[in-house]
């Protein structure tokens, strides 16, 4: 099988996922495979696409079932992101995909990597007052979705969670803003249009919530998200700023989730991830790989009674049609 | 079953590739085949890990083995060429892997997985195709796939712990290495070899570590997959709470829980397992641990989470099995009363249990009663807890079986009830939802838990008549309301969707006569409820259902008499299909319209309750056509004579007309006989001991129609034999009968016979059940002279023509003993006594109207000949009118007249054969004299005529 496992060298488990779901992504592979090596040892042991490549290169060289990304995890270390910690998958991917794209040489392919993972948005702030706009274009990584509404209320489906998300805010009495028509400070509404969508879109899920005190706690309950995601279906006319070619597009299948098991200060992570070439799903527990249906990535739909099992943290679909 | 045994039983095509695969492999098969047992049980996985010292080990052991088996004397000459290619694999093994035995360790897990993989597709291969084992049902999909994934996590669970075996070893060696090489006390940093022994000691100490993860994230997998089979038996374990919930409403499904009891035993006791295995690591981490120790974190961490997961598995796993049930309730579970016995069952469905620990199970009614103002609480009388014991036989499982349980209410329980109502007030009886609660102190490998489950609520009455509005109550909960512990739900009942409620009734005559309401059926019930065509989106509110009487009963009442109805007396041809039952008056007419004259069919009645009619078309020389519809039936009647038997003997009395049977073909167009011929009750015939002083009677069904031709009489006449004196007729339904009660009979004189209507059942004010007049369709409300009820007809025992008297002798007016020793209940109507002198002329014009029964041409024709010669004064024969009297009535009347105990044997009804002026017709007489000589050693008919000859 294509799938190989990665050994665990001490809290990797959040890493190990994340660079499973970067090395099953053929699209991410074609850039990484095109990149130019460094010329010496040293800038070769310092060079994280590089040693991306390698530790690829090694897994699908590999007659075993797993492999160790220790060199890969020395090269990261440099980066001071650290062994032996505990980390978030979201800001770890972030991390990993800009030490990824500042290290490639090469200014093409580091565009088609913005390119395949950038997500374009329009924000737009508008007086209520004066009905004075302004407009500014900014791109993302993830859809940083949350869980809960407004109201704190939980959310039912990964659908609700982008209609939430591309809910225009009201900002009144002390969110009010100054609008330099009016003079003085009025109440806003600010609203996110949805411009561009990558090929390969990562959502985060935000499942965790700040109570009152300091102590962050982990949201598990139950969120189905759905195999096939067409956003022109989610979104009303309003909530875009897209032409009709770009929004043809926006139809999107799962190819994989990043769960997490655990409480926030401890747990663990695996990812399911669909391969691309076999069509299957498969489950990466570092070094334990096992071919999965979807009954088990329905899994990490969470449950509101069970708060250590596993559910879906981070979710990455694909384009069903590349352009 | 061993790996490569599975292998060897392939078919062709997959041990083509399993050939294919050992062709090119450096392990040559036979070697496979020689060691097959023992290759199979090595962790080869871990061994091909680099720096592992197993591989080198096993590859030794394995060439070790291999010497054994050549050098053994079970393998005789005649292996000599299997032994020369053992000698050369084993030569070239050495050849090829000495100098890295983790590459042939490599290699034997990749074969290992190769095969399973073959062996994975064969097995789904025949499976596929060889499944279809007529004995067992077929599974369907989700059970196969519970059943893949048991055995799969069984199989990741065995390598899980030969993972941990090995982590074991390893640590020992490790242990081992370390107290003997470590020194740290004295300075040896200068000594080489201790240097070399001390990195020797970090590589080993490595090799530990990975192997530690290694068995960690086995077993996060194996939890990750256990999860998703947790979901799917949760699925399952939904899905028969709601097949038992539609049971108890009657619905035909399967409730077995004995699938479910095995696939959650299976994976709790994997579970409990997977938990061994991790207190084994936290004991593996308290001997060696290090900086970074994957154990001591991730341990406890995978230990919450699977006792998270255990915990739900049971606490989902404790149902009841047998919702609260009085014996003998027929089908109606849920409805309680007190002091009355019921039981109610638990089931553990895992079946792990610690057999020294004493498990207690207890039930509380309404732990949490609701906060409704004159909620009624009770208490339990018996003993309200058990110890669960673990029964000899696995099988039983673990069960909490309450029985003869029985309820008392509390008695200031009611104190405020209906008393300063303000607000909302208390509901009713029947509208009050109780539930029972069960406890289960559960412990099992150190965990504790205090398992409860909750039966359905349950309605608990104090008299048999609340039973019929309970039910109605317990439908209406189960099939709307979604949270089973619902006990407010009738303090705002929610609507029903039509199409829902529709199945619930259905499965009310499903449950009691074994087949369902139609879409017919169901339409016209629609119409009644909502007045027109129901759309999909109708509702039917609770009111509406059980409370609103317009008609004098409510809906559910109006229905539930009915299936009272066919549940005592017409649960056969209901479930033939032979009633057509839920017609509307429009429907019916539109139905028989097109039929020819004589066409009928039987529907249940609207206007009275539990009540059955026939209603037949006449197409009259002109006009339209006219439909006819009997008084109905009810269980009172029905208890007498049974339906089939009605209509095959069912008169219309027509002035100056030949008595007929206006029933003719079962619509749409069955001949009577034909269709009813199967259910006929035998003409019973009795002991001619008797019929030598008695005629024999037959109970029928007449109507007569006035002479107005208006349709509006059905009379019901008894008739007995005896002399014929005194003749006292009354036709039934003359508005002074008090329902329910009997009224005394007036003394007759003595010697005086009195024909009596019996009206059985109440009589609604409205005169329901009338034939209608007409086609106004309308049913006239004030018809005195219409009655309903069973006609004895008299036999012409009259004494001037019988040189005998006929019947008992000398009886007396019916006394009410004949009722008490066996008459269904009837309500006997004040007689009016109408005394019937000798003579013709004094005959009540009622009388008249009588015609003799039986369908014989002879007997009719001698009927129509006397009362056309009675001349005044000769007074012999007033009313002859044979019938078959109803064999319990009769004998009703005999034992009240002589003290005859009832006996089965002695309900002779049948033409009595003797008497001269009944007829003879090959037809009626002629089987009942064969059956008579068979039954009984009697003399015969013959000889009997003689005897009044």
């Amino acid at each position: 099988t294509g799938a190989i496992g990665l050994y665990n060298i001490g809290q990797s488990c959040c890493l190990n996922s994340l660079l499973q779901v970067f090395l099953m992504n053929i699209h991410f592979t074609g850039i990484l495979r095109r990149i130019t090596v460094p010329p010496r040892a040293v800038q070769k042991r310092k060079n994280v696409p590089y040693q991306m490549l390698l530790l690829l290169e090694e897994m699908q060289c590999s007659k075993q079932k797993a492999v160790s990304p220790v060199d890969l995890a020395h090269c990261l270390s440099v980066y001071k992101v650290k062994l032996f910690v505990q980390h978030d998958a979201a800001q770890l991917f972030l991390t990993l995909w800009n030490l990824i794209k500042r290290q490639m040489k090469n200014p093409e392919l580091a565009g088609k990597l913005s390119d395949l993972y950038t997500i374009c948005v329009q924000e737009q702030v508008a007086c209520q007052k004066c009905l004075f706009e302004t407009k500014r274009n900014s791109s993302m990584l993830t859809l940083p979705l949350p869980v809960l509404d407004a109201n704190s209320h939980m959310l039912k489906t990964l659908e609700d969670c982008l209609q939430c998300f591309f809910h225009p805010e009201e900002l009144t009495d002390q969110n009010m803003c100054f609008c330099e028509q009016c003079g003085r400070k009025t109440p806003f509404l600010q609203s996110m249009k949805l411009v561009h969508l990558p090929q390969t879109l990562t959502i985060h899920l935000k499942r965790f919530c700040f109570e009152k005190s300091a102590h962050i706690h982990k949201l598990s309950h139950y969120l189905p998200f759905p195999q096939d995601l067409d956003f022109n279906a989610i979104l009303t006319e309003n909530q875009c700023q897209a032409d009709d070619n770009e929004k043809a597009a926006w139809q999107y299948e799962l190819f994989a989730v990043v769960a997490h098991s655990g409480s926030t200060n401890c747990g663990h992570y695996c990812a399911y991830i669909r391969s691309l070439t076999e069509c299957k799903w498969y489950c990466f527990n570092d070094s334990e790989v096992c071919q999965v249906s979807w009954d088990d990535v329905k899994c990490t739909y969470g449950h509101s009674n069970l708060h250590w099992g596993q559910t879906a943290y981070l979710l990455i679909y694909m384009k069903k049609h590349p352009q | 079953m061993a790996q490569w045994q599975e292998v060897q039983s392939l078919a062709n095509a997959y041990l083509e590739q399993v050939h294919q695969l050992y062709a090119g492999a450096a392990l040559p098969m036979v070697v496979r085949q020689c060691l097959a047992a023992w290759i199979e049980n090595q962790n080869w996985r871990q061994a091909a890990e680099p720096l592992s010292s197993h591989a080198r080990m096993l590859f030794h052991s394995l060439l070790a083995l291999l010497g054994e088996h050549l050098g053994s004397p079970g393998l005789g000459g005649e292996d000599f060429m299997l032994k020369h290619n053992l000698r050369k694999a084993c030569r070239d093994l050495q050849a090829e892997f000495e100098e890295c035995p983790e590459n042939f360790a490599n290699l034997v897990a990749n074969l290992l997985q190769e095969e399973r993989r073959i062996l994975r597709l064969g097995q789904a291969g025949t499976q596929g195709k060889a499944t279809p084992a007529p004995s067992t049902p077929p599974e369907s999909d989700r059970e196969q796939q519970i059943q893949r994934r048991l055995a799969e996590f069984h199989v990741a669970l065995q390598e899980a712990e030969r993972a941990f075996r090995h982590l074991d070893d390893l640590q020992e060696a490790f242990d081992f290495c370390y107290k003997v090489h470590y020194l740290p006390g004295e300075d040896r940093t200068s000594d080489p070899q201790y240097a070399q022994q001390v990195q020797a000691l970090e590589a080993k100490l490595q090799i530990l570590d990975r192997q530690r993860w290694e068995v960690l994230a086995q077993i996060q997998q194996l939890l990750g997959r256990s999860e998703t089979l947790r979901d799917f038996l949760l699925q399952e374990l939904e899905a028969w709470r709601e097949r038992q919930q539609h049971a108890c409403l009657g619905a035909p499904v399967d409730t077995r829980l004995r699938p479910l009891e095995t696939w959650f035993t299976e994976l709790g006791q994997g579970l409990f397992q997977l938990l061994q295995l991790l207190r084994a690591l936290g004991d593996l981490q308290r001997k060696v641990t290090y900086e970074r120790d994957p154990l001591k974190a991730e341990t406890p961490l995978l230990e919450r989470r699977l006792q998270e997961l255990l915990t739900y598995l049971l606490k989902s796993a404790f149902v009841v099995e047998q919702q609260p049930n009085m014996p003998n309730a027929c089908k109606r579970p849920l409805v309680l009363r007190t002091a009355s016995k019921f039981s109610a069952r638990a089931r553990l469905l895992v079946r792990l249990h610690d057999r020294n620990h004493r498990m207690e199970a207890k039930i509380h009614i309404d732990r949490d009663p609701p906060k409704i103002k004159g909620f009624r609480k009770f208490n339990i009388l018996t003993s309200s807890s058990k110890t669960l014991l673990a029964g000899d036989n696995p099988q039983d499982g673990l069960v909490c079986d309450f029985q003869y349980l029985t309820l008392k209410e509390q008695k200031d329980s009611r104190s405020g009830k209906g008393s300063k109502g303000t607000g909302e007030g208390p509901l009713a009886v029947t509208e009050e939802l109780h539930l029972i609660t069960f406890t289960l102190a559960y412990a099992y490998c150190g965990l504790e838990l205090e398992l409860e489950t909750s039966t359905l609520p349950f309605v608990i009455i104090s008299n048999n008549n609340q039973l019929s509005s309970a039910w109605a109550s317990i439908l209406w909960f189960n099939m709307l309301s979604s949270n089973p512990k619902e006990q407010h739900f009738f303090s705002s009942p929610l609507p029903a969707p039509w199409p829902r409620l529709a199945e619930v009734l259905s499965w009310q005559f499903e449950s009691v006569a074994e087949r369902g309401l139609s879409k017919e059926h169901l339409l016209m019930l629609a119409e009644k409820l909502f007045g027109s065509k129901p759309s999909p989106e109708s509702t039917v509110a609770w009111p509406k259902f059980s409370k609103d009487s317009a008609s004098g009963f409510s809906f559910w009442a109006w229905l539930d008499g009915i299936l009272g109805l066919l549940q005592e007396h017409l649960k056969q041809l209901w479930k033939d299909g032979l009633i057509l039952g839920f017609v509307s008056r429009k429907q019916e007419k539109k139905l028989l319209k097109g039929k020819r004259t004589g066409t009928f069919l039987i529907r249940f009645s609207e206007s009275i309750l539990g009540g059955v009619t026939c209603t037949w078309v006449e197409h009259p020389e002109t006009g339209p056509p006219a439909f006819r519809a009997v008084v109905p039936y009810t269980a009172a009647e029905l208890a007498s004579l049974a339906l089939p038997d009605i209509i095959r003997d069912y008169q219309l009395l027509v002035e100056e007309n030949i008595p007929e049977n206006p029933l003719q073909f079962l619509y749409p167009n069955t001949a009577r006989d034909e269709a009813f011929g199967p259910y006929y009750s035998q003409r019973q015939e009795g002991n001619l001991m008797e019929q030598k002083k008695y005629l024999n009677r037959r109970l029928i069904r007449v109507s007569s129609r006035q002479a107005n031709e208006s349709w509006q009489t059905e009379e019901e006449l008894v008739a007995a034999t005896e002399n014929l004196e005194m003749l006292q007729l009354q036709p039934s339904g003359l508005g002074t009968q008090q329902p329910g009660g009997l009224a005394p009979l007036q003394p007759g004189g003595s010697g005086t016979m009195q024909v009596m209507a019996v009206s059985p059942g109440m009589l609604q004010p409205g005169g329901s059940g009338m034939l209608q007049p007409g086609p106004h369709g309308l049913e006239p409300s004030q018809q005195p002279q219409v009655g309903s009820g069973v006609s004895e007809m008299l036999q012409p025992g009259a004494r001037d023509l019988e040189p005998q008297p006929v019947g008992p002798g000398g009886s007396g007016p019916l006394q009410p003993a004949a009722r008490d020793a066996g008459m269904p209940q009837p309500v006997l109507g004040p007689v009016e006594p109408v005394l019937v002198p000798n003579g013709l002329e004094t005959l009540p014009p009622e009388l008249r109207d009588l015609e003799l029964v039986p369908g014989s041409p002879d007997m009719q024709e001698l009927l129509r000949s006397l009362a056309e010669g009675l001349e005044p004064g000769s007074g012999m024969l007033e009313t002859l009118e044979a019938a078959e009297l109803m064999p319990d009535v009769l004998e009703a009347v005999d034992r009240g007249l002589e003290g005859l105990g009832p006996r089965l044997e002695s309900s002779a009804a049948l033409l009595d054969p003797c008497d001269p002026f009944l007829p003879q017709p090959e037809d009626t007489a002629l089987p009942t004299v064969t059956s008579l000589f068979t039954a009984t050693d009697i003399p015969s008919l013959h000889i009997d005529a003689n005897d009044f000859q």
